[in-house]
């Protein structure tokens, strides 16, 4: 994109006091306050190692720290652009509490106590009146997390909304059911020597250690068959690209386990010893033929068969992704059983695919009571309307759908955490009339997000480089989150914020530290190491955690490739076809996903990602562009049924004829991102609402648009 | 004492000076704008467009059209053709205005105009840029000493007129050589750019060809200029010895065009001259106009013996030749292709001179003709209609050389 | 990293996803304003029909060549060739006549056309990151490119690496290394599988682009102190000449008075 409003880095200047001391004790920085701070990136999950360089208590640069298996030394761009998300202009300073309508975006100053009062006692009233279900919270994975699972259970709310029902259920519930885990850990080791992609898009949706494992495997010439109705970056460095049709993926896959079994190309003796229901695959999977695949997926039967012979012929050196943001159409559950199946049947158990590391095993923590019994139903349909979605993922748009229908019951209140639903759930009007059923609604953020701007009360956290978050464990160390700078204004951790609260909700028990360090102090407890040198290092050594080996958290032990669990609540036990519902003819499949160089919906008011971002257009096929008589830069109208969005057009050969794409997180509603309103257009404005009724997974592309000249 | 009743009217066309003024007082706030806000605020210039219509016309255009007065100098004081004398204080006055305008044009185009005399003492001597600079300051300071003369005897301060004429000679020589090397360096500027400029231009000896269009070039507006003068000052034209200037020119732009076909075969570049669209065009309006024509019109005598005839051929060298400056700087300078670029404003590939860039260019162009006019006026530049032989007998020395003012 | 003797980077087009964090990088380490960048991409983008398509794009910037024409054009000496590779600017001496521009066959150098002459516009463009190369550390952009399509280290080394790149997959690269031999040499090496010219680099000779200028300036001293000393004697020639036939006619006057 063209200049933000043209600032430099350096805006005005701070010196360190608590955190230069701490730093100083440290030894990470002189008496000039000038030096380097390892700690952990969050511009997006993926949480890689940094080491800032800090100059007059000013974070100055971020570079990779080598020693984090996430980076390696390397940051992707939205790491290096870290340290503006803190010095954003923008960012908010102190609590603010609402002065004007909700959404007209007047606030005034508040002091913590009293905005943290005013939230205590609204939580309370909400409580005391209709009973703590009836407030909900909501909030996106993030290391102080546990902590605000605490507030909300121990509050006695069963009403829990992440954004993992508009990202991966899918592929974690297929995966739990299969294998018993919730995501195996992928092994990118020299023998690998093919991969199939189906729609991770890892060389836009960076993970950076991931990304850089997949650039090299390519560079060395493994093979790298990638799914995906739009020619991405990765597509263009895949061997092989399939422009599959949107949600046939799944009949995708099913041919391939046809060719895989009915041509005996699976290995046998894995198969027998570590799965069960083998047969009811067999037989389930037996209709789906290359020949049955092909009109659907738009893949020649040949295509289709060559591949299944490839991978077999890789296997055990062979990997089948499941994807990450799985989060694509009704019948994604099942795609993403068949992925997992697809790895197990030719074995590559334990080659290019084991157990994930157990998380938090080995480190202390504050002790706490167990929560309170609650007996309320959750809004979100976990258990009694979705019984395998594990109450701890639950689905986020269904919760957000009764709060509008108030059935099974009306919820009063709303504390959202990091978290921006208003952009991230499809169908933003349906979320604001949810807002609307609110008698209040309280957000942490570090700017004013669009969920900020219709929120009641914004308390501002301090941002990842100002800040301590508990220890996370990667592999066999735990590596800190530390300030590298002092919080600016009035910012203060999630940490510091949630135990306030729980302290004026009469929940104190549940936040037994003193501050950040000593919930840090009680993590390394039984390491017996100290914090001053995990501060040092960046990380703490802890011990091996022994590998699963072949034994697997299911029902049976072993891998499922027929689901007893699923059969028992009425769904199919083995991967089954389901027909994907299809656009009408002047109708095209609305397609979303990430760029490089920005973050979900929270990083586009980053001046130096704008800087580097291409401006945000409504992608549609060159060809099919002339045909309606448009070309790249028009203005045009994209309608679905719950929405209407005007945005700049770009004609492009890189995506199918019968796909549009766009670029999500932009068209923002808050006027308080100077840099990103105005910008783009939200595709969460015309999303509409499908669930998975499986894994409850919401269907991002499963809305249907027309495109017209505006 | 014609000229005081005949230059007023000059004046008196009241509307002229008061156009001028004004088109001067546009370009200096437009240039107060450029120094406060930056070039980029009042012109198109841009990452893939360093220069553009400044140096083409103020620069380019400016220098070669100022190119009469070493001519003329060279020929009088050096090889003694007397009677070109007449013609010898206003080319040499139009070369003194010429390279003031030039300078002044490149003290809004450059981006320190304050550290413009760093060329004196930072040198590199591998820049062709530093040359130019150097010759066209001290030719600048050369021309001033040709021109004094005429300044002291308006004056009526004959001794220091007197003084100057005696050691002329020198200064005239240096004048000749610096311009022989700057002429031909704004070719050499552009020897950089073998990638850039199009092989139709781009050639070795760029600055030979630079000089001598030159000389075609400085003939043709003293031809123009001698015709204008006369006609606003009401003199009469001195035809016989502006049909010799004529007859030179064809010799010259011959010469020219064997350089340029020669140069061409050479370089196995001939395939060229029809398969590059555009530039195909540019280079054959440039010959056409520029050479082919003017060699036909000056050949033909009457042509040459009418005034009009000398005035139209006059134009035509300039028109031509001109062309090909603007070509060579501007026109077939390739540039980056519109490609896929980020960020964004890295993709701004196309130039177009915008108002106020070329209002710049007009109100110093503007400011030279005043200050011709005024100085034709008030001083003796047209020095045929002065009387003054008993100004000065003959001195020791170079006395048999002919200087500026005796006659 | 081993002994370097000269700095240089080698860009693989083949590895290069676009991402732009050497960009962001770059920005940061060096303080870039907002509207203002030393590397950026470049290239034609995606390239062919639905669905037979390929993506040519490259991170551009200074190439720190081994005879950089920006150094040989600039009047006044603000640019400066290390002996061991990197071509770095000096804003103090630079009278912003934008002749470097011009010169750059790769059209690096920048210029703050926004910048008037109280701020003071200067030319920018790529350092090496001399801070950081000099105390052990990668250029900033090198450093954290998540796939090594950026990679720094010692000039031959890298040559010597990209050829054995090409070798192990002649199927996969363009068999030629861009800036081996390119104007002079350079100090920034690339693989491509596409050809270069659509990434946006320039089809140049091995002898730098500034060759030909140098020698006239070489000449340039020579032929004027010539060239006076000819005129000089012309001048005086014609004076005596003209002396002479003075004197001649004198005489003649003489004998008719005589008669
Ligand atoms: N249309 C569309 N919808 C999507 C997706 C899509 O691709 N397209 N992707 C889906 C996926 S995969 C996901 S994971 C979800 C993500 O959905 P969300 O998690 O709702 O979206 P984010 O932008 O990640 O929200 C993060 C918020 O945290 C704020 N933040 C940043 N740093 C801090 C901090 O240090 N403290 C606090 N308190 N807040 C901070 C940011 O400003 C931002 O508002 O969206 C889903 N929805
Ligand atoms: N730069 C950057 N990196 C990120 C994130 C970010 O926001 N920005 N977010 C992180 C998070 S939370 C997540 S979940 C991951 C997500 O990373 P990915 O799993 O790669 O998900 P997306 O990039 O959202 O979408 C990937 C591709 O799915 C394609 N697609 C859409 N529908 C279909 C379909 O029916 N079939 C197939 N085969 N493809 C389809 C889209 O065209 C898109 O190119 O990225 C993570 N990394
Ligand atoms: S992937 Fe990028 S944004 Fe995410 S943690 Fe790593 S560096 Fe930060
Ligand atoms: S690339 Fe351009 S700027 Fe860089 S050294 Fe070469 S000539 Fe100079
Ligand atoms: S702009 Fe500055 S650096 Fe460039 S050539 Fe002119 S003086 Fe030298
Ligand atoms: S070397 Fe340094 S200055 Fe040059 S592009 Fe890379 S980061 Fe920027
Ligand atoms: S960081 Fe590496 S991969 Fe990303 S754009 Fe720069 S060179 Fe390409
Ligand atoms: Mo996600």
């Amino acid at each position: 994109l063209g200049a933000a409003g043209a600032g430099v880095l350096a805006l005005g200047q701070m010196l360190p006091t608590k955190v230069a001391l701490a730093a100083r004790d440290a030894g990470l920085i002189d008496a000039a306050g000038d030096g380097y701070i390892h700690s952990m990136c969050e511009m997006c999950v993926w949480r890689c190692g940094l080491i800032a360089k800090v100059k007059d208590g000013r974070v100055v640069k971020l570079d990779g720290n080598p020693e984090l298996p996430h980076s390696r030394g390397n940051l992707c761009p939205r790491g290096q652009s870290g340290l503006m998300n803190t010095y954003d202009p923008d960012r908010v300073l102190t609590p603010l509490i609402r002065a004007g309508k909700r959404g007209e975006g007047i606030f005034r100053q508040a002091s913590w106590d009293e905005a943290l009062d005013l939230v205590a006692s609204n939580m309370s009233k909400i409580k005391d009146k209709y009973g703590a279900e009836a407030m909900v919270f909501s909030s996106t994975h993030n290391l102080s997390q546990p902590l605000f699972e605490n507030l909300l259970y121990a509050f006695g709310s069963p009403n829990y909304g992440t954004q993992r029902s508009l990202c991966f259920n899918a592929m974690i519930v297929a995966n739990l059911m299969t294998y018993g885990m919730e995501e195996p850990a992928r092994i990118y080791n020299d023998e690998l020597k093919y991969i199939i992609l189906t729609g991770r898009n890892l060389l836009e949706a960076i993970s950076t250690s991931e990304t850089h494992d997949l650039s090299a495997v390519i560079d060395r010439g493994a093979k790298v068959v990638y799914l995906d109705p739009r020619f991405t970056k990765t597509a263009s460095k895949a061997t092989e690209w399939l422009p599959i049709k949107p949600g046939n993926d799944l009949a995708f896959h099913l041919a391939l386990l046809n060719v895989i079994i009915s041509e005996k190309l699976y290995k046998s003796s894995f198969v027998d010893q570590y799965t069960v229901g083998f047969d009811e695959l067999k037989n389930e999977v037996s209709r789906y033929t290359p020949a049955w695949a092909a009109p659907l997926t738009g893949v020649p039967v040949e295509t289709i068969v060559r591949i299944a012979h490839e991978f077999a012929a890789a296997a055990p050196h062979a990997l089948a992704h499941n994807g990450w943001r799985t989060s694509n159409f009704v019948n994604s559950f099942h795609t993403q059983r068949a992925i997992t199946i697809l790895n197990a049947l030719v074995g590559n158990w334990n080659v290019t695919m084991t157990a994930a590391a157990g998380e938090g095993a080995g480190l202390g923590a504050p002790s706490q009571p167990a929560y309170p019994r609650i007996s309320a139903l959750r809004l979100d349909g976990v258990p009694w309307k979705y019984p395998v979605v594990p109450f701890k993922i639950g689905v986020f748009q269904e919760m957000r759908d009764n709060i509008v229908t108030g059935d099974p019951y009306d919820a009063h209140g709303w504390f959202i955490a990091r978290q921006n639903p208003v952009m991230s759930l499809p169908d933003r009007g349906k979320t604001l009339e949810a807002f609307g059923k609110m008698d209040f609604i309280v957000t942490t953020d570090i700017i004013l997000n669009d969920t900020a701007w219709f929120s009641d009360v914004i308390l501002p956290e301090a941002s990842y480089l100002e800040r301590y978050d508990p220890l996370v464990p990667v592999g066999n160390k735990a590596f800190i989150r530390q300030p590298v700078i002092e919080p600016q204004g009035e910012a203060k951790s999630a940490l510091w914020i949630y135990k306030q609260l729980g302290e004026r909700l009469g929940l104190g028990d549940f936040f037994q530290y003193t501050d950040e360090e000593d919930y840090i102090r009680q993590q390394l407890a039984p390491l017996g190491v100290s914090l001053e040198e995990v501060k040092a290092k960046g990380y703490a050594e802890m011990p091996e955690g022994e590998s699963a080996g072949y034994t697997w958290n299911t029902p049976s032990g072993k891998i499922e490739l027929y689901s007893d669990t699923l059969a028992k609540v009425g769904f199919p036990g083995v991967p089954t076809w389901e027909e994907p519902p299809q656009p009408k003819e002047d109708q095209f499949y609305l397609l979303t996903g990430k760029v490089a160089q920005s973050t979900q919906f929270g990083t586009q008011n980053n001046q130096l990602l704008h800087k580097y971002s291409d401006e945000p257009r409504l992608w549609m096929n060159a060809k099919t562009a002339a045909k309606l008589g448009l070309v790249t830069d028009d203005w045009v109208e994209v309608t679905s049924e719950v929405g209407q969005i005007h945005t700049k057009l770009l004609a492009t050969q890189a995506i199918r004829p019968d796909c549009v794409y766009m670029t999500p997180g932009y068209g923002h509603l808050s006027k308080g991102l100077k840099t990103a309103y105005g910008v783009g257009a939200s595709d969460s404005a015309v999303h509409v609402t499908h669930t998975d009724p499986i894994s409850g997974g919401q269907a991002l592309s499963q809305t249907f648009v027309t495109v017209k000249k505006a | 004492m014609k000229l005081n009743l005949t230059l007023p009217k000059f004046l008196r066309i009241g509307l002229l000076p008061a156009i001028v003024i004004a088109l001067m007082g546009i370009a200096f706030v437009v240039a107060m704008v450029r120094y406060i806000f930056g070039i980029g605020a009042i012109s198109d210039l841009s990452y893939s467009y360093p220069w553009g219509f400044w140096i083409s016309f103020d620069l380019f255009t400016g220098v070669v059209i100022s190119s009469g007065g070493f001519l003329m100098a060279g020929s009088v004081y050096i090889l003694g053709i007397k009677e070109f004398k007449p013609l010898l204080r206003p080319s040499i006055l139009t070369a003194f205005l010429g390279y003031i305008m030039v300078a002044i044009a490149l003290l809004v185009d450059l981006g320190h105009p304050e550290r413009i005399w760093y060329m004196m003492i930072h040198w590199n001597h591998t820049s062709v840029l530093l040359e130019i600079g150097i010759c066209v300051m001290t030719y600048l300071t050369v021309l001033a000493i040709e021109f004094a003369p005429v300044i002291f005897e308006g004056l009526k301060w004959e001794k220091w007129a007197h003084l100057i004429h005696k050691f002329i000679m020198p200064f005239v020589i240096l004048g000749v050589v610096l311009s022989t090397l700057h002429q031909s360096s704004l070719g050499s500027l552009l020897l950089i750019q073998p990638a850039k400029l199009h092989p139709l231009w781009w050639t070795p000896i760029l600055p030979i060809m630079f000089f001598v269009s030159a000389i075609s070039v400085g003939l043709a507006m003293i031809i123009l200029e001698s015709s204008l003068s006369s006609r606003y000052f009401k003199r009469g034209l001195e035809t016989p010895l502006l049909e010799k200037l004529a007859k030179a020119i064809p010799v010259v732009l011959v010469l020219y065009g064997l350089l340029k076909f020669g140069e061409l075969t050479v370089a196995r570049e001939l395939g060229l001259l029809f398969t590059s669209g555009t530039m195909s065009v540019l280079f054959w309006a440039e010959i056409l106009i520029g050479v082919v024509a003017p060699i036909i019109w000056f050949s033909i005598r009457k042509n040459r013996l009418s005034p009009n005839g000398l005035l139209t051929g006059a134009v035509i060298v300039l028109v031509g030749m001109i062309l090909n400056r603007f070509n060579v700087s501007w026109f077939a300078v390739k540039h980056p292709d519109p490609l896929f670029y980020v960020p964004t404003f890295m993709s701004n590939v196309k130039y177009f001179p915008t108002l106020p860039e070329v209002a710049v260019s007009i109100g110093i162009f503007s400011a030279g003709i005043m200050a011709f006019g005024l100085l034709a006026k008030y001083f003796p530049v047209f020095e045929d209609e002065h009387e003054m032989e008993e100004l000065h007998q003959p001195s020791k020395g170079l006395q048999s050389l002919p200087s500026a003012a005796d006659d | 990293m081993t002994e370097i003797k000269h700095h240089a980077f080698l860009f693989d087009a083949t590895r290069c996803i676009d991402c732009r964090a050497c960009m962001v990088a770059c920005s940061v380490e060096n303080n870039i304003a907002m509207d203002k960048t030393r590397i950026w991409v470049a290239g034609v983008g995606v390239k062919g029909e639905y669905p037979n398509l390929q993506r040519g794009t490259m991170v551009y910037h200074c190439m720190h060549c081994d005879h950089p024409d920006c150094m040989s054009a600039c009047p006044v000496g603000a640019y400066t060739k290390a002996d061991d590779g990197p071509v770095t600017y000096n804003p103090d001496l630079c009278i912003g006549c934008r002749y470097c521009m011009n010169a750059c066959p790769f059209g690096v150098p920048h210029f703050d056309y926004d910048k008037g002459i109280i701020e003071g516009a200067f030319i920018d463009k790529c350092t090496f990151c001399p801070q950081r190369i000099y105390n052990g550390q990668e250029p900033a952009c090198v450093q954290t490119c998540p796939t090594d399509a950026l990679e720094y280290g010692d000039r031959t080394n890298l040559i010597a690496k990209a050829h054995a790149r090409i070798a192990a997959h002649p199927d996969r690269y363009i068999d030629h290394v861009y800036g081996e031999f390119e104007n002079g040499g350079t100090s920034y090496l690339i693989l491509s599988h596409i050809p270069f010219s659509e990434l946006g680099l320039p089809t140049l000779p091995e002898t730098p682009v500034n060759e030909v200028s140098e020698k006239v300036m070489e000449m340039t001293i020579p032929f004027a102190l010539g060239w006076g000393a000819v005129l000089t004697g012309v001048a005086a020639g014609v004076g005596l000449y003209n002396k002479k036939k003075e004197e001649k006619s004198a005489l003649d006057e003489k004998a008719e008075a005589k008669k």
